[in-house]
């Protein structure tokens, strides 16, 4: 065999019951089951050429190569997620050998156990929300009194102090608005986090991104037991209804493999959970 | 991509999972990992350097955003 043909292996992630082979899903390629002490890798054999170190960092700038294997990586977690608890791997995870993976798993086998039996009945849903500034600030300068009060200033003052004011204004503005958004998120994070398993706040992803919804104001992802789901919804529509005036929008995404809640240390076998 | 399965998340979930949502979960999270078993480890800087790259392309953009995405809350203007 030439070095082209040469395979190595790529997981998706792990489970705790060895998967039917329908329970993969379709795809056009063989996905299958490696066993290591209780557990089971769901891979898949990829070329070498396309997943050597080398290639691969030249792939990883190709975003369309990057997009369809991202996606497949997504979906057919998802897949697996439909039939039982599934510990996701970041992408891309490759294995030399077969042989390499089942050590890793027997290596790993009490994190994983403890793992996928934490993940059990649960689902990941994420939560970005977002703050149109025009329209929070229309509605500040309605309500907010102390808005009022240095309105009403201005309408008795010189042409002096007015320009004085008006600067005075635009800072209290803006102070209040960093106030109220910071108020908000932390209402709504607190809200979904008390009625959830575990919660965790991301970085904010870049404006040029986003810019269409709005400045994004709280991202997070929220693990909730999958019984429990209606219950986090109603939290949301409670949300929505207290600030969608106030110029906030929720966007909502899942359910999701566990990503945000999975994390565990190989190198030093910390049973902790993710924070 | 999957849609919400049902009713009720369907008004909440049903919007389509972006590209840009999975690229921040699958490219970021989930198990890490390194040690000798493993021939390589993506560089997700890399990544992200190649997505600062092809932001200038406006398409990429919308792709990114998932083209036909509604607004969290607003139908699109």
């Amino acid at each position: 065999m030439d070095h082209l043909s040469e395979n190595l292996i790529y997981v998706y992630g792990v489970v705790g019951t060895k998967p039917h082979p329908g329970d993969l899903g379709k795809w056009p390629f063989s996905l299958y089951s490696l066993h290591g002490q209780g557990t089971h890798a769901i891979v898949q054999k990829v070329s070498a050429q396309e997943f050597r170190e080398e290639s691969l960092k030249k792939r990883l700038t190709d975003m369309t190569w990057v997009e369809e294997r991202v996606r497949r990586h997504e979906g057919i977690l998802e897949d697996v997620m439909q039939k039982t608890s599934v510990v996701p791997f970041k992408f891309p995870a490759i294995f030399e050998n077969e042989e390499n993976v089942i050590k890793f798993l027997s290596q790993q086998k009490e994190e994983f156990k403890r793992m996928i039996r934490y993940l059990q009945g649960k689902e990941e849903w994420g939560l970005k929300v977002y703050c149109d500034l025009e329209k929070l600030r229309e509605s500040l300068e309605g309500d907010d009194p102390r808005i009022r009060k240095i309105d009403s200033e201005m309408a008795d003052a010189g042409k002096g102090r007015a320009f004085f004011l008006r600067k005075k204004k635009i800072d209290l503005v803006t102070n209040i608005m960093d106030e109220e958004i910071a108020a908000y998120t932390k209402d709504s994070f607190e809200r979904l986090s008390r009625f959830c398993v575990e919660s965790r706040i991301n970085k904010i992803l870049p404006r040029e991104l986003t810019r269409k919804f709005g400045d994004m104001v709280l991202n997070a992802a929220f693990l909730v037991k999958k019984k429990r789901i209606g219950g986090f919804f109603q939290i949301l529509e409670y949300l929505k209804s207290k600030y969608t005036a106030k110029g906030i929008s929720f966007d909502v995404t899942g359910p999701w493999p566990a990503y945000n809640f999975c994390s565990i240390d190989p190198l030093n076998n910390h049973a902790g959970k993710d924070s | 991509m999957t849609t919400a399965k049902n009713i009720e998340k369907e008004l909440w979930g049903s919007r389509e999972m972006t590209l840009l949502e999975t690229l921040d979960r699958v490219l970021d999270k989930g198990v890490v990992i390194s040690g000798d078993v493993v021939i390589s480890l993506a560089n997700v800087d890399l990544i992200y350097l190649g997505l600062k790259l092809m932001l200038s392309s406006v398409e990429t953009m919308e792709r990114l955003r998932g083209g036909a995405l509604t607004g969290p809350e607003q139908e699109p203007a």
